[in-house]
């Protein structure tokens, strides 16, 4: 915990909070105010934020796995998509009430994730993510061709999500749904780097063999942090399937997997605000070419058709190439430095 | 220190981009002049298929020119297109419709049917009414508030499977049929098609084979096909893929040989390029438009403007789709402008969407689309699809060249989507 010059815990419960200061109480009570009162002046702005919140949740819980836990995973998709199915199905043809099969969504996927991370106890790094990428080819290909249950190329049309009878059908009231559970997500995940489990992943993560001869054993903590990885995919899934009303293998490709890891290295992996600040800054650059297309196509008639059509995998490649290069801590180191130096100000040396 | 400055700078840069994109956006629509109507228009022109998505973007483009500039907008009032790039990501779609709804957008198009089943489930949702230039099977059946300017590519099937039937197919009893499907949209409706359909008409199926729509080889596929024996080889595709297909079915010796047909999502100039003019010679096609070399009006409009604006896609057929489509979408707001008035459309709310599909869309009635599609376009209750003609095409001297007369598409009836 940084706390501002003058400022010393005295107690366990002081130096454990993670809102320690009234300045940090104040500023996340404007935080949550600004977030709850969005639908009121960002309105429009809903349909991108909606899925900003989804895809936090989904790249946190591939944090937790491979920035905490040092478990590289490339079929991360596969699992939204486990977990999108499991909560469609679940809704649709067993009448399942939807709170129920969000949470059996991230245990499902979770459980699938368990069973691709096995191979995590023979090998890592570079083969360990070859070996999750199968978990991609083979969850999409499952999905395709058991047509009987997940409607194969065809796709499922999807129940709006439903709390009794409140039904999540419109924008504002997805995005209440949303940001509550990407919240709880996020407070999850902070507390679980503080945990025993947390600081076990670390110590897996920073040197397996060391960990192991300290007596963490390897089986229970990568499994652990495939599972818990695996669930937050899982959550993230159900959601998008009940605020998209329709999936298909479509919505979960392989490119997708890839770019879950450009944000958490753009981010700052094992960090918790790290996927947060990826996932908005790769999002809000994907929703910016996408608006300015046309206008540059109109600006540039003379250049090629379509020249638009590299901007964003050329900035994408690039802001991942800068930030290895130069900041490869990621954004939330940055925001760490400036918050240190403004502690300290205006006595910064 | 100059590391900390570069750093700096581009601490300064990244967050100047969080902070404009919002802002960029949400200045845009305000800033457009009124007195038009706003619709929705998405084309794949970047990712896996831009091939087929840039012509239909230039389509759109060229023929809102020629709406606007010649035949005075739709009921006095000027077309603004709110065109995107949904890059055929199926999460990226969902969120574009969503937009066209907040943005006031009074009806939406997708180029492919893919995008149009990422989409439908939010726009039938909220009564959004929208239409797919390519179309699938389960984008229309059963009918709700998405709309059909061609056939299905079950349609695609049943018109080529006839005319194989009586105008190639020479042996006795029925010929072997085999598909080669993309994954996805485009094959599951083509199979819809068939499965429905092919008893009726005396095929018989021997295999049915899926391919990605990056695929760069299909030869193991095809080995398997090929031990089937068909005398018949089916694509529904796009024009990458089906370009691969045909060159791996003519590297095994199967082709020439078979009869291959191909699906109208993937019979366009862009196979020709992609494939080679003689390769693909002799491939047939089915297609909901005429060819650039037909006498109508029409093709000499789109003629004036691909020659004027867009040469490259001269003879491309995912052109003239868009074109087409757009003019039938100039129709359905000329129609619904005249029925309930531009104040009510202007709105750009469900009300402006319900009007639009009601007095715009189902009242469409005999329009000719400049003699650009067969029979007319004609809503009839119950069936989607806003023109129910096809027309057989084969490959002759790299030219897309028409075989015969229009087929009439009767609507099937597909169980297994919820028809009655």
């Amino acid at each position: 915990m940084d706390l501002p010059a003058g400022t010393r815990n005295y107690s366990y419960a002081q130096d454990m909070a993670i809102f320690r200061t009234k300045t940090h109480w104040i500023l996340l009570g404007v935080l949550i105010l600004l977030l709850f009162a969005m639908p009121a002046y960002w309105h429009d702005w809903l349909s991108v934020v909606n899925r900003i919140g989804i895809t936090i949740i989904a790249v946190m819980g591939l944090n937790i796995l491979t920035g905490y836990c040092g478990q590289l995973s490339i079929g991360h998709a596969g699992f939204i998509a486990v977990g999108a199915y499991t909560s469609a199905i679940l809704v649709q043809r067993f009448g399942v009430p939807f709170p129920v099969a969000l949470i059996c969504a991230g245990l499902f996927a979770g459980v699938v994730g368990m069973l691709f991370g096995v191979p995590s106890l023979r090998v890592k790094g570079f083969y360990l993510a070859i070996s999750t990428i199968a978990a991609q080819f083979i969850i999409i290909w499952v999905i395709q061709h058991w047509t009987s249950v997940t409607g194969g190329f065809s796709g499922m049309d999807v129940k709006a999500a439903s709390i009794g009878p409140m039904v999540f059908r419109s924008q504002a009231s997805q995005y209440y749904l949303i940001l509550i559970i990407t919240i709880i997500s996020v407070y999850f995940a902070k507390n679980l780097s503080r945990t025993r489990v947390g600081r076990a992943f670390i110590a897996v993560r920073d040197n397996d063999l060391a960990a192991e001869v300290m007596g963490i054993s390897l089986f229970r903590y990568k499994l652990t942090a495939f599972f818990i990885g695996c669930f937050f995919a899982g959550v993230a899934g159900s959601l998008l399937a009940h605020t998209s009303l329709s999936i298909s293998a479509d919505y979960f490709p392989l490119t997708d997997s890839i770019l879950f890891i450009g944000m958490i290295i753009i981010g700052g992996m094992g960090t918790i605000l790290g996927p947060i600040l990826g996932v908005i800054f790769i999002r809000l650059i994907d929703v910016l070419v996408t608006e300015l297309s046309p206008a540059l196509q109109n600006a540039f008639p003379n250049l090629p058709s379509g020249f638009t059509s590299g901007i964003a995998p050329l900035l994408f490649g690039l802001a991942i190439i800068l930030f290895i290069i130069f900041e490869p801590r990621g954004l939330a180191h940055r925001w760490q430095l400036f918050k240190a130096s403004y502690r300290l100000w205006p006595f910064s040396y | 220190m100059k590391t900390n400055r570069w750093l700096l700078l581009s601490a300064i840069f990244l967050v100047s981009i969080l902070a404009i994109t919002p802002l960029l956006a949400a200045c845009g629509p305000k800033a457009q002049p009124s007195q038009v109507l706003k619709i929705g228009m998405m084309t794949p022109s970047t990712g896996p298929v831009p091939e087929k998505g840039l012509p239909g973007q230039h389509g759109i483009q060229d023929a809102i020119e020629y709406i606007n500039t010649e035949l005075g907008g739709a009921g006095g009032y000027p077309i603004e297109v709110l065109w995107r790039d949904s890059a055929y990501d199926m999460a990226k779609v969902g969120t574009i419709v969503q937009n066209y709804m907040n943005e006031g957008a009074i009806l939406f198009t997708t180029h492919s049917s893919s995008e149009m089943k990422a989409a439908q489930g939010k726009a039938n949702d909220a009564g959004f009414p929208g239409l797919a230039t390519f179309i699938s099977t389960m984008n229309l059946h059963p009918p709700q508030h998405i709309y059909g300017p061609t056939p299905d590519y079950g349609d695609d099937w049943v018109a080529f499977a006839r005319y194989y039937k009586e105008n190639v197919w020479k042996g006795t009893g029925k010929p072997k049929m085999a598909m080669h499907l993309l994954s996805g949209t485009v094959g599951q409706g083509t199979l819809d098609g068939a499965q429905a359909m092919a008893d009726e008409i005396g095929i018989e199926l021997v295999d049915v084979q899926n391919h990605l729509i990056n695929t760069t080889d299909e030869t193991a596929s095809l080995t398997v096909i090929k031990s089937k024996n068909p005398d018949v080889l089916f694509i529904s595709s796009v024009p990458a893929p089906t370009a691969v297909i045909i060159k791996n079915a003519k590297d095994l010796g199967m082709y020439p040989g078979i009869t291959i047909g191909a699906a109208s999502a993937s019979f366009t100039k862009a196979l020709v390029d992609l494939a080679g003019a003689d390769v693909v010679e002799g491939v047939y096609g089915v297609f909901h438009t005429v060819s650039w070399d037909d006498d109508v009006p029409g093709v000499a409009k789109a003629k004036e403007y691909v020659m004027k604006n867009h040469p490259e896609d001269y003879g491309n057929m995912d052109y003239f789709s868009t074109w087409s489509t757009t003019l039938i979408i100039r129709e359905i707001l000329e129609l619904a402008v005249k029925n309930v008035g531009y104040d009510v459309l202007a709105k750009g709310d469900a009300a402006a969407w319900k009007a639009v599909e009601e007095q715009g869309i189902q009242k469409l009635k005999g329009y000719t689309v400049e003699g650009l599609q067969g029979g007319t376009v004609t809503y009839t209750p119950g069936d989607n699809r806003l023109n129910k003609f096809l027309r057989i095409y084969q490959i002759q001297d790299g030219k897309i060249v028409a075989l015969g007369d229009w087929q009439e598409a009767p609507l099937i009836k597909y169980a297994a989507y919820g028809d009655q």
